[in-house]
């Protein structure tokens, strides 16, 4: 599964987009300990990180297929301060 | 009636006066125009530059989403344009516009543009890098999503 990065997950993992060992579908949540054990540089972050899926944004208990689109990234900081 | 209704992901500086001209429609006597832009100094504290990045296909989904929830809200409005510019911009450059036409300034034409700064500030997949004269780092919102955003 590809996960796509963004902001602070990116720098972190020094890559625009990642790929997780996950067979079948997983949940969210199992995703993010996925996440945390195969790319230590993430493990810090994975649990605060907004996950979205097939571009809205998804909660723990979703199911997450392998041929979903998936994206990582931190709370938005768009528009101004 | 089909009112005009902008979405925009770019890297071009924002035109603030194209996009008045875009959402104007002849039945309109009012436009509110939000920008955002870069603030330089806060507090003690200086800006050099932001760099703004974006999840575009999911930013353009929720753009639409706001624009969407801003015509449910504010029935009254006519023309709505969300445009985030993202790459880098120096301090005093536009980074966002929000800008809404309206009959009669009194049509929530206001309200609206408010609420769609908001909204997109919560869940429009975009942030920003901040330089400081001691080094740069990502700035973090601290909207927490839930079912239906």
């Amino acid at each position: 599964m590809v996960i796509k990065l963004f902001a602070t997950l990116k720098d972190r993992a020094g890559a625009g987009e990642i790929t997780v060992s996950a067979e079948g579908e997983c949940t969210v949540a199992e995703l993010r300990t996925r996440i945390a054990a195969q790319h230590p540089a993430l493990a810090e972050l994975v649990a605060r990180s907004i996950v979205a899926v097939n571009r809205e944004f998804a909660f723990n208990d979703d199911v997450v297929r392998a041929t979903d689109e998936v994206a990582l990234f931190p709370p938005v900081s768009g528009g101004c301060l | 009636m089909s009112e005009p209704t902008i979405v925009r992901i770019t890297t071009d500086p924002i035109d603030l006066n194209a996009l008045q001209r875009a959402v104007t429609t002849p039945r309109d006597g009012a436009v509110v125009l939000f920008t955002g832009t870069v603030r330089g100094v806060t507090g003690a504290e200086r800006t050099e530059k932001l760099e703004y990045e974006a999840y575009t296909e999911m930013a353009m989904a929720k753009l639409r989403q706001v624009a969407d929830e801003m015509r449910a809200k504010f029935a009254l409005i006519h023309g709505i344009a969300l445009v985030q510019r993202v790459g880098e911009m120096a301090v005093g450059e536009p980074t966002v516009a929000v800008v809404v036409s309206a009959g009669h300034r009194g049509d929530g034409a206001f309200e609206a543009a408010r609420y769609g700064i908001d909204r997109l500030k919560q869940i429009v997949p975009v942030w920003k890098k901040e330089t400081r004269p001691d080094g740069s780092a990502w700035v973090e919102g601290d909207y927490v999503p839930s079912r239906g955003d």
